[in-house]
Order: C-alpha cells, then structure tokens, then sequence
C-alpha cells in the first residue's frame, strides 16, 4: 500500500501562485497540501524580471491591469516587506521614442491614479549615471523590486507556521477521480521514486506553464500560450530604481535592480515546452542592441548570465496567435466543473508576480464558495514575517559587508544565525565571497531533504555573484561531507548539477571577462577537482 | 547618494581569483586584514547604487599597490581599497593623528623650521611617550630626520634654458628631510647637461589618499596637475625621486581624477633612473663614471615595483664600474609611508620588516640602495647598515672623475 494523506485541498505547482493559493487557503481555515515537482520557484516564479509593477507600464493599453498591478503594489509593500524594495522606478523617453505618447502616457496614469513625477533630466543623470543623456522626458513612479525567491519561500513558511502542508521533489503523476468528481492525487517523489496518494475534495492546478500538462492529467482541455522572455543578469547594480522605456511597451526596455545586480530584458516568443529553458545569443544580441537606447554601453557590460522563463498566457479560442501579444495577460480563473463539468478541479493561470496575492484572493474566494465556508480574505493586511533584522549581530565580529547582507535577510533565522556566529568560530567563515554568505546562514537556511546547492541558492543566494559559485560550491559541498549533512555520493551530485547548470547560463553571455571566468570555474572542477561528466570525483 | 560614491567601474573585470590577496604583504602577516579582493572590488560591488559598508579593516591597507601589479585582470584594486579608506574616514572621523601623518607638506614646512629641535624631540623618550599616548605614534618608532635648509631654501630655479629640459617633482622627503637626494639629483643632470625647474608643487597626495583624507589628496592631484602640464606642454619632462610619488602621477592620478588632463600628464612622468635609463639608450647618457667599489644590497620599494617599469636603479648604477649590487628581492618593507608610524600598526610594520631585515643581515652588503624615503626610515630602524638613494651614489661616481686637462 503506498502511503496516503488526507486533506481538503491540493494546490498543484510551488511558483507564487501556488504557495499564495496555499497561505490564503490557511488563513482561512481550509486545510491544504501543496506539492511541487521540484523545489520552490523552479518555474517562471524565479524566471522572471522582479519588478513589483506601479502599473504604469499598463496605463495606456490595459487600464484594469495598471489599476491591479497599483493596488497590489501598495498591498505588497506592506504585506511582505522583506521580499520588496521600494526602489522607486523611473520611466524615460529616449529620442527614437513617439513624443505623443508622454502625454497619452501621462494621463492614463492619472486617470488609473498612479502617481507620477516628472523630474529635470540632469537630476535623473545624477540619481541613474547610467541612464542615456540623450533622454528627454523622465517621469519618476512608485515601481519596486521584489525578491521572488524569499517572496515564495516566505509565504509558504507562513503558511506551513499555520498548519500547512508542503511536498517540494513530488510531481502529480495522476489526477484520480471517482465518476465526474476528482478524488485524489497521485504524486511520485522525484529522487527515490516513490508514490504516495493524496485525498482531497478539490484540487487547485497553479502549474503555471505546465497547466495544459496538469489539465490533461484530469482530462479537461486546457489551452495555454507559454510565452518565453528572456532576461540577463548585469555583474553588478547598475541602477538604484527600475529603469523603465517611456513608450509602448516592447522588448528590452525594463532594467530591474536586484539586490547587488540588476537584470535587464525581456522578449516574447511562444514554446511548445514549459521546459524549454533554451537560450539564444542572437536573441540576446538583438535584446542588448535595443537595450542600448535607455543604458548606452550595456552591450559591453559585463553580464553574470542569461536565464529564460515562460509566460503562462490563458487563450480562451482555439485560433492561435504566435505573437503571444493578443492575449490575455490578466488572471484566469477557471472552474472546470461549470466550464467542463468535472467537479473538484480549479485552475488558476496568467496574471503576474505582482498580483500573485489577489490571484490567491479570487481563487480561495471560489474555494470558500464551494465549500460553504464563510471567511473573508486577510491577506490585503496579514503581514509575512519580515526579512529585517537589524536589532541582531550587534556584538557578531564578521566582516561588515556579511553583516550588512544578514541585516536585510536574516529574518525570522536571525537568532540561530547570531547565536551559532558568536559561538562557532567555523560559522563564520564566508563561504560564499561574492553575496557575502557565512556557514551559519546556510546551516540555517538548509531545507529538509537530500542536500541540493541549487535549493540552498535559492535561499541565500549562494553562487549568484560573479564567480556563479566556482569557489563557494564547492566549500559547501565539502563542508556538507565534513558535518555529515551529505554523504560524499550526494555531495558530487549536488556539485555537478549545481556546475551544470551555471555553466548553461555563463555560456550565452559568454564573452570579455564572463568567458574567462566560466573557463576558470571549468578548469578548477574538471582539473583541479577531478569532477567529470558523470559526477564523480576522480580524487 | 553618499557623497564619496564614486565612479571606477575596473572592479567589474575581478574573476576573484585572489592573487590580489595571495600577494598582498599584510594579507601574508596576518588575518586581521580582510584583504585587497574583498575590501576592494568586491565591496564596491556590493555597494555601487546601495548603502555605504564602512570595514575598519581597511586602515591595515598600506596602498603599497602590489594588488595592482598582481591583478591579471588589471582592476584598480587601490583606487578601490583608497576609496574604501575615503569611505572608513568619513564615517568613523579621522583621528588627529592620522591628519597630521597625511599632511606630510605641513609638517615638513614646520618641522624644517624648527629642525635642529624636532630632531632632537624626536629622540628624547619621555617627548615620544607622551606622542604614543596623545596621537597614537609608536614611541619606538624612528623618526626620519627634518633639515632646517630645506631643499626649497636651496635652489628655486623656475626655468630650464637648455634643450632638454627637466621639471623636478621633488616631493616632501627630498624637500625636508633628504635635501641631499634632491641636491644629487641636480647635479646629476647637470652632468648631462641638462638644466632642472622646480615647478609649483603640492604633496602628491599619497599620505592622504593612505589615509582616508581622499578630498584633499584629490585637491593636491588637480593642482599639480595643473602646474605640471604646464611645464609639458612646453616640452619638459617630469621626473622625480621618490618612487611613491612617481607611482602618484602615473598610476592614482589617473585613475582618481579620471580626467583626459591626468592621463596626458601621466605621459610625461619618470622616475629619475627611469630618465637616465632612457637616456642611456638614446646614448646620449655621461657615463663617465669613476670606479667605486663596493658591494651593495638594493631594495626595490613597493611603489617603484608596481609601476611595472623594470629595475633601472640597477640598471643605471650597474654602470659605474667597480660597482656590484645585488637586488635582495625582498617583500614589503613594512614601513608604509605613515603606516609603521601608527601605535596600532607597529607590530604589523615590524613583522612585515622580518624579511627584509634577514636578507640584508644575510647579504651583509656596504651598504644598501633604496629610492623610497620610507623604505629607508624602515631600514634605519632595523638594519645598521647605511641606507642611500641612487642619486647619491651618481653624484659620487661622476664627482670623483679625475679632472684631466
Ligand atoms: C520573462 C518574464 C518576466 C516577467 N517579469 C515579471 C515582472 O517583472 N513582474 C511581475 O509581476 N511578473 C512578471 N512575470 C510574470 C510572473 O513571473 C508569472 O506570472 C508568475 O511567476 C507565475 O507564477 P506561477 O506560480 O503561476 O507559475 P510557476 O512559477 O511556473 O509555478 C508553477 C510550478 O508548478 C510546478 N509544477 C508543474 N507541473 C507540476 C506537477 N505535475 N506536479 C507538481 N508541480 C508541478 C512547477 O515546477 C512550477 O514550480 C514575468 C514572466 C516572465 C516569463
């Protein structure tokens, strides 16, 4: 008998969406699992570009997103302000930029009421030395960025302190049903294999682009457009707010500061795959080249890497578009027991990051319908543990950029972090130079399972710098081995599937210094630590 | 924004492969320095368009500069830790001392004065107690002498008349405690027919970039840079006789100011054996040297090296028949410019001095040949051997030519 758990609802995917879905679901009450086939934000939730919208890219053409994409700003700033900057974002008109469109621009916002501020071009200069001093009108709106990572691992850690259920590594293999009526899930582990059933009364598919994949599973029809744009990682923060292009939204006019870098993109083309996480250098090319309008220069500015995510856009008709542009991009609701007569199954899709929590809001709403259950929503006020933790580490002797990086990010491991930093001598080796981070605030930040450096990037942001963790990696695995945390087998795993996949997004922006570093990193695990193709050490 | 954020994007090239660190002479005494890597160009990485990291660490950066000379990836490594310095000053204050120390002119200008007195309050030990306590300067620290007929007393030509034409950066240790290097190197080039300006001048700057006072250093940059191109713009070469200074205009002008004037200037510089090296190949050099025999050490000082020019005080003085001198490849003296001076950094000064001390005991030269005044004050503190400036030993070598008639 494989083993089975009981709950009311199963939420499919662990992106923003799902673990929004499952906060709000706890909230109010219901009790939920939510499984994930990787870990969390293995899909567009950390493939994206970060920015908490103001709206104001929305204003002109889609007036109901601009005024969500506002009102959420606002909420997230305050709901989960650990995982939000509020940078504040410029847009700026550049010479090849409609001059119409400024005014058309500058009174839609005004009659969604995002605030704009038009600032003297020689004061935008100074605040952005990056910015073209060729541009001609900037406006100054209340854009942020948000850090998707800890958003996702935040709330779901709020909503597992609530009674919540979460099984990252466990793909749904099999929806089952019982007549026209889901009954349960059938979910295999992703490392040993083994299968476990989940009963439930409802299942919330929030797979994201692999939705149609999930649909299919319950046998309802389910068309999705995944929309793949592609973003590059600057070496360093070239930008204290986001940098917007003031014009009709297109390719390769966002600049989003992200902690020490800034990412800059995007593109649109449609995959077949939500695995395609192909990357172009043409594209790329073509994304710098225009790029160059609002950053000039930015072609020969040093990039860490290139990643790409999918849109998930909902299409309600069949008749297919290939730009991917007419569709919708706001938020899909849909109940397939009206829709397609199968009972139990919900599917929330589209939308974006920065109205991940009102997607959770309708979506549990119709859960609470179904249910009979009579709870308004909190989540517009119910704050999210904070990331800040400047109270701690005052007597903690560490280098100050390690302790500024804790300040902002310790959170609620803030105490275990500073207890271990001011007793154990070993934890306070930086183990990873480039982001600052110590021993302790991995041992912290460890997540239950088999040991995963790509798990633990995630939250810390362990080998996100320059190095792409050519030096810190390896400390960890080594370290790991040393505790007894991993045997040396999963250590060498987890460094070559950690290499690999940096070594993929160094290649595409692989010129200058980013070249020299990827053959560095190569020549240092393949040579001097004898890790070949298959994952074993040769030493 | 912090009003020390500044613009030097070459941390950007760093591949943080620590040779920086791996070379730098404090990293390799101790711990306690977080090293050139990390108070360099990754720290302004981590705060170019965020908040300021202030690291009291990066007052055991000397500014020696062999982060420079052992970047691959040639960052301004410190352009990046003086700033960082800049940035420490400027939260934390600067102490009184360390004021006093980066103002190298000042004191030289009131020390002179009262020359025959400083020296001798420099020696008494009860004077230097009470400075330990007070400003912080280690009461066993020796004292570079002060010369009441500073080298501005002694020759104030402000135009050269013959055809190659030189302008002399003299620097403060040439001006107030050595005015007999800079003497040497006067009639050093009057051998060579070539007649000496001394142009309008301020401290390089060095002291005060070593010591957090960036604003004012960079005051000094730009007026010397002015008063110089001057001078190059109608034809004259600028050379100099202290090493640090030299490395100044050629390397931190540049980099700080970041202007097309600093770097035009940078064109023109020399170290004076540098000069005379050039002259040698162009053969037009006076070789007409005396013998002088004598075995000598020489010490190559930090900022001489990073300039990546070669050895041409060997070079030069390999010339004099007679001679044999022998480079003692040593590391980092351990003097520092104001450095060694600091109650705090004495101990490091010493134990980077270790090696440099032994080769010099092992060698057990005449004497030994250095162009760093500071690296002399080191070597009288821990050697007892005599300690001259290359200047000196030409001014000997042609002086004893026999005159034939
Ligand atoms: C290039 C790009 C840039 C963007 N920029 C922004 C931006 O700046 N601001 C903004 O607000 N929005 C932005 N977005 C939109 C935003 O990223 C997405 O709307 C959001 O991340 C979607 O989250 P999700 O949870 O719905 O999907 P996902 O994050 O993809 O989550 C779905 C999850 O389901 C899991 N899953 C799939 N199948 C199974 C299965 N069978 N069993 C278990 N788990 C499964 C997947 O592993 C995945 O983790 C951007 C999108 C893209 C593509």
């Amino acid at each position: 008998m494989r083993p089975i758990i009981e709950t009311e609802v199963v939420v499919i995917g662990g992106g923003v969406t799902g673990v929004g879905v499952l906060r709000d679901l706890t909230l109010r009450g219901i009790k939920a699992v939510l499984v994930e086939q990787r870990d969390f934000v293995h899909g567009t939730s950390s493939r994206n570009h970060g920015l908490l919208h103001s709206g104001a890219r929305y204003a002109v053409r889609d007036e109901e997103a601009a005024i969500e994409s506002y009102r959420e700003n606002l909420i997230l700033k305050k709901t989960v302000p650990g995982s939000v900057e509020a940078t504040g974002g410029v847009f700026a008109k550049v010479p090849e930029d409609e001059d119409d469109y400024v005014a058309k621009w500058v009174k839609a916002c005004a009659k969604v009421g995002i605030p704009t501020k038009e600032i003297p071009v020689a004061e935008a200069i100074k605040q952005e030395p990056y910015l073209n001093k060729r541009v001609q009108a900037v406006y100054h709106v209340p854009d942020g960025a948000v850090d998707p990572f800890t958003l996702a691992i935040d709330v779901a850690a709020d909503a597992i302190t609530r009674g919540a259920k979460v099984l990252t590594y466990s793909e749904v293999v099999a929806i089952n049903k019982q007549g026209s009526t889901v009954s349960s899930v059938t979910v295999s582990n992703r490392y040993t294999g083994e299968k476990t059933d989940i009963h439930t009364k409802l299942v919330i598919n929030a797979a994201g682009p692999w939705g149609s994949h999930v649909a299919t599973l319950a046998e309802v029809p389910l068309k999705l457009i995944n929309n793949k744009g592609l973003l590059t990682v600057m070496n360093h923060r070239i930008n204290k707010q986001v940098i917007n292009r003031l014009r009709m939204p297109g390719d390769a006019d966002i600049f989003v500061p992200a902690h020490n870098v800034t990412i800059f993109g995007t593109t649109g083309r449609n995959v077949e795959s939500p695995e395609d996480f192909s990357l172009d250098r043409e594209e790329l090319e073509q994304m710098l080249k225009e790029g160059e309008a609002l950053v000039p220069g930015v072609t020969e500015m040093r990039m860490i890497r290139a990643f790409t995510g999918s849109r998930p856009l909902y299409q309600d008709t069949d008749d297919s578009d290939s730009s991917g542009r007419n569709v919708t991009r706001g938020l899909a609701l849909l109940d397939h027991s009206t829709r397609d007569g199968l009972e139990g199954f919900i599917t929330i899709t589209g939308g974006k990051l920065t109205t991940f929590r009102y997607m959770a809001e309708k979506t549990v709403d119709l859960v609470c319908e179904k249910f009979g259950v009579n709870v308004a929503c909190t989540t517009h006020e119910e704050q999210v543990a904070h990331r800040d933790a400047k109270q701690f580490f005052k007597e903690t002797d560490i280098a100050p950029a390690a302790k500024t990086k804790l300040f902002h990010w310790a959170g609620k491991n803030a105490k275990e972090i500073e207890t271990s930093l001011n007793n154990e001598t070993e934890d306070k080796i930086v183990v990873c130079e480039c982001e600052q981070i110590t021993w302790a605030e991995i041992k912290a930040a460890m997540p239950e399972g088999r040991f995963n450096l790509t798990d633990i990037r995630r939250r810390t942001r362990l080998g996100m710098g320059p190095c792409q963790g050519t030096f810190c990696n390896q400390r960890v695995a080594a370290l790991a081995v040393e505790k007894g945390i991993a045997t040396q087998e999963e250590a060498d795993w987890a460094l070559k599937d950690a290499v690999t996949n940096r070594v993929k997004g160094m290649g595409v922006v692989a010129t200058g210094e980013t070249s020299k570093q990827l053959q560095m990193m190569e020549t240092i695990y393949k040579v001097s630590l004898g890790l070949n193709e298959e994952g074993k050490s040769n030493v | 924004m912090h009003e020390l954020s500044f613009h030097e994007t070459t941390f950007e090239k760093c591949l943080k492969c620590n040779a920086c660190t791996v070379n730098c002479p404090i990293s390799n005494v101790s711990f306690d320095f977080g090293g050139p890597k990390h108070l360099g160009p990754e720290l302004k990485r981590m705060m170019d368009h965020q908040e300021v990291i202030d690291d009291a660490r990066i007052e055991l950066c000397t500014l020696c500069g062999t982060c420079d000379a052992s970047c691959p990836e040639n960052v301004h490594v410190s352009t990046l830790t003086s700033y960082a310095k800049a940035i420490h000053a400027e939260e934390n204050g600067t102490k009184f001392r360390d004021l006093i120390l980066s103002n190298a002119e000042l004191v030289g200008k009131l020390a002179s004065t009262f020359a025959p007195i400083t020296n001798m309050t420099m020696k008494v030990k009860p004077v230097r107690k009470a400075m330990q306590k007070v400003l912080g300067i280690h009461a066993d620290r020796q004292f570079p002498t002060y010369e009441f007929s500073n080298f501005k007393r002694r020759y104030n030509k402000k135009h050269a008349t013959t055809e190659k034409k030189v302008a002399y950066f003299t620097g403060c240790y040439a001006t107030y405690n050595a005015p007999d290097v800079a003497d040497s190197f006067i009639k050093v080039m009057e051998y060579n027919g070539i007649d000496v300006a001394i142009p309008e001048q301020k401290c390089c700057g060095v002291p005060m970039f070593a010591n957090g006072q960036m604003k004012q250093g960079l005051k000094n940059a730009q007026f010397n840079t002015n008063s110089l191109l001057e001078y190059t713009r109608q034809g004259y070469d600028i050379v100099m006789t202290c090493t640090s200074c030299t490395s100044a205009f050629k390397k931190e002008y540049a980099s700080y100011l970041k202007t097309e004037e600093a770097e035009e200037l940078a064109q023109h510089i020399y170290d004076a054996d540098e000069y005379l090296r050039i002259l040698h190949e162009e053969g037009v050099l006076n070789t007409n040297f005396a013998t002088i025999n004598a075995k000598v050490g020489y010490y190559a000082p930090c900022h001489m090296k990073g300039q990546g020019i070669g050895n041409p005080a060997m070079d030069i003085l390999e010339l004099i028949p007679g001679f044999e001198i022998q480079d003692m490849a040593a590391s980092c003296c351990g003097q520092c410019g104001t450095f060694g001076f600091k109650e705090e950094k004495y101990p490091y000064s010493l134990e980077l001095g270790k090696g440099l001390a032994t080769v010099v005991e092992e060698l057990d030269a005449d004497y030994t040949v250095t162009e760093c005044g500071m690296c002399k004050n080191q070597l009288d503190q821990l050697t007892n051997k005599q300690v001259k400036h290359p200047m000196q030993i030409l001014k000997t070598a042609y002086e004893k030519v026999p005159v034939t008639s």
